[in-house]
């Protein structure tokens, strides 16, 4: 019951809010449904601390490393659904444009991340990975102009095409798993897969195989640098909300479903393979990533490019391959998410001010725009990793850990793509706030908007200042499915 | 009895000629309805041999699995998509940036390849080499269709016959997925197929054309 009512409401409310032709009761209508799911979601993640496993059937479980992704999709869903009330009053209508699309089309993008997060069933995981992009492909081109029109194909190709890869990488580790032994029937659960893991070392093609497939496939939706090609395009082009909820819970669930696979073939093989793969498609997206924020022009592409960046960072966290690098990896992917969150609802707000969102149209903003300025220059300095805000902490835990495995290249990496980063945002940064105001000092920010930004911002201080012990706990439960 | 069982499996074995042969024709074709038709008829070679595999080892989901394939990759998907090209008005044209002859002899160079590469684990597996072949071979194929061919709707075909591929690999080497899994994955499919043709009409009525290699205003 735990389990299902989440799972169902979002499907029931997409259906409902399709009967609401206005878009002001669409609208009350999905905050309303939001928040009993935020409600149900918490109350999930309770059941899981108490539990440590909670399933449903054959095919949908959810254990420690779930309940940690779940809290950090259900804080971004929630905010994003506020900063969406004010937002969506300036959308032109038209087809599949309309806020009751746009609700619906969100809700079903949230139960298909919810179900790869909740998927015990790896065929499964991938049915609802590919239920992502379908998603949310519409509201990639949600505005219906030129570059949205383009964003969207290219996202919807080129993830399909990435996830078909990812699906030749299932059937491989399925076939690799139904020859030592496993009964075809379970030889795609997680569970079933873990305990057989050390017998499948026997056929280790296979599963380095698989694991190829599935790095490259889950790699181009986590957007690592040579597949990334999709992500600045999507970013940029899609409504602010929605910027949020990709980069924030979407690169998220990919990057889930390859700490899956990662910890089956470093229990089949050891752990040599897959990290070493992880740390090359880490670093990789580190320094590409953070030498193409230096030429962007754009506020959302820069953002957005910068998330590539961070997912190379977990992905080198995870590759380091040691307790203090994982956890700082999953930490990492919680912080990242609340700050990205606030940078785009903040960029939404300059590009409804501005009109635009070429960096070099923008200035005067801290005159013109003082509410979003303070949470830009927050979100700007938390996404750079200075202290005292939480991705602090965990980039320090990541190079903490890869200097204690004297991995001096990966040092390297991380160093230099932090330094680039930071020297591009900042510049842009304060190129924006200065310099005298061409359009006239808005009146106020709304309330919801203003109130999802102060939560993501809260969240990133809160985090940067102290860790709960409940929270540490929550994370080293996560760590413990992994790697026990 | 014993004819049925020898016929079902001589078609499993020389399904593979039949693959090779849509690639080739695809390849070399310059109009998209004869690669739509090309297309079901290699779905429905796949269907054929998922239906010979059922009966030889009389398993009641691999009839369902085959029956599901035929009807929606070997008549529903092909109808839809004569339908899109109806409707858009479109030029028949594929608009392949190199040559019908270049584009068959680079798909023979990919057959080759295909048979190289599986060598190795056919041997592993101990599963026929030429089905296998023939299954990266689609997979191969498909990459180049996508990747040569500019019209949108060549890009929906050539995803088409890479998840043909992908399906027949599947098949030769396992047997096929669990039922409701290969159910998820071709509805997966049939909604792909379907927010593609929305977006089709989205580019020909922003763009006015439907040539994707002239969509570039996103750089960087």
């Amino acid at each position: 019951m735990v389990l299902l009512f989440p799972l169902i409401l979002p499907v029931a409310l997409a259906a409902l809010l399709l009967g609401f032709s206005d878009g002001r009761q669409a609208t009350r209508v999905a905050v309303a449904g939001g928040c009993v799911e935020l409600v149900l979601l918490l109350n999930l993640v309770l059941e899981v601390h108490r539990q440590s496993t909670v399933t449903l059937g054959h095919y949908f479980r959810a254990d420690g490393l779930t309940s940690l992704f779940l809290l950090s999709l259900a804080f971004v869903f929630f905010v994003t659904l506020l900063y969406s009330v004010n937002y969506l009053r300036h959308v032109p209508p038209g087809r599949f444009s309309s806020p009751r699309w746009f609700y619906c089309l969100m809700f079903l993008f949230v139960f298909a991340m919810l179900s790869a997060y909740l998927a015990e069933n790896l065929g499964l995981l991938w049915i609802m990975m590919e239920a992502t992009t379908l998603a949310s492909a519409l509201l990639v081109g949600f505005y219906n102009t030129e570059g949205a029109v383009e964003a969207g194909w290219k996202y919807l190709v080129v993830c399909t095409v990435g996830i078909a890869f990812a699906l030749f990488g299932t059937i491989a580790l399925y076939l690799a798993a139904a020859r030592s032994g496993v009964a075809t029937a379970s030889a795609l659960d997680w569970t079933a897969l873990m305990n057989a893991a050390p017998e499948m070392g026997r056929v280790s093609n296979l599963v380095k195989l698989a694991f190829l497939f599935v790095a490259v496939g889950y790699g181009t939706k986590v957007g690592f640098v040579p597949m990334h090609s999709w992500l600045p395009d999507a970013h940029a082009e899609a409504p602010s909300p929605i910027s949020a909820m990709l980069s924030a819970a979407l690169l998220n669930c990919a990057m889930y479903a390859l700490l899956r696979y990662d910890a089956i073939t470093v229990r089949a093989l050891g752990p040599d393979f897959s990290h070493t793969m992880l740390l090359i498609f880490g670093a990789l997206s580190l320094i590409g990533a953070s030498l193409l924020m230096i030429v962007q022009r754009d506020l959302k592409r820069l953002l957005a490019y910068s998330s590539v960046e961070h997912m190379g960072m977990v992905a080198t966290g995870i590759g380091i391959g040691v307790p203090l690098g994982l956890y700082g990896a999953l930490l990492h992917t919680f912080n990242h998410s609340a700050a990205k969150s606030l940078l785009f609802f903040a960029a939404g707000n300059v590009r409804e001010h501005f009109g635009t969102l070429q960096l070099d149209r923008i200035s005067g903003m801290a005159r013109s725009l003082r509410g979003t300025s303070v949470f830009l220059v927050i979100g700007v300095l938390a996404i750079v990793g200075l202290p005292p805000f939480s991705l602090f902490v965990s980039e320090f835990a990541i190079l903490n850990a890869a200097f204690s495995q004297e991995k001096f290249a990966v040092v390297t990496a991380v160093l230099l793509a932090l330094v680039v980063g930071f020297g591009a945002l900042i510049f842009q940064l304060q190129r924006m706030l200065s310099g005298s105001a061409a359009v006239p000092e808005k009146p106020r920010m709304s309330m919801t908007e203003g109130a999802a930004m102060a939560l993501c911002a809260a969240l990133v201080v809160a985090l940067g200042v102290h860790l709960p012990g409940s929270f540490v706990h929550m994370i080293q439960r996560a760590m413990a499915v992994l790697t026990s | 009895m014993r004819i049925i069982n020898f016929a079902a499996s001589q078609a499993i074995s020389s399904s593979a000629v039949l693959i090779f042969l849509t690639l080739l024709l695809l390849a070399g074709s310059r109009r998209i309805s004869t690669c739509v038709s090309l297309f079901a008829m290699q779905s429905a070679v796949i269907a054929a041999q998922v239906l010979a595999t059922a009966y030889l080892h009389r398993s009641t989901e691999a009839f369902v699995i085959g029956a599901m394939v035929l009807l929606i990759k070997a008549i529903a998907i092909p109808f839809a998509l004569f339908g899109l090209i109806k409707r858009l008005h479109t030029s028949r044209d594929v608009k392949a940036s190199i040559s019908p002859a270049s584009s068959v002899f680079i798909t023979v160079a990919l057959i080759f390849i295909a048979f190289s590469a599986v060598q190795s684990y056919a041997r592993d597996l101990n599963v026929a080499r030429d089905p296998l072949a023939a299954a990266v071979a689609i997979i191969l194929t498909g990459c180049f269709l996508m990747t040569s061919r500019n019209k949108a709707l060549m890009q929906i075909l050539g995803l088409l016959v890479l998840e043909n591929g992908i399906f027949m690999a599947a098949l030769i080497t396992t047997f096929g997925m669990p039922l409701v899994i290969e159910i998820g994955i071709v509805f997966d499919l049939v909604m792909g197929v379907f927010l593609m043709g929305i977006f089709t009409f989205r580019i020909r009525e922003t763009f006015d054309h439907l040539d994707v290699s002239k969509l570039r205003k996103l750089r960087g």
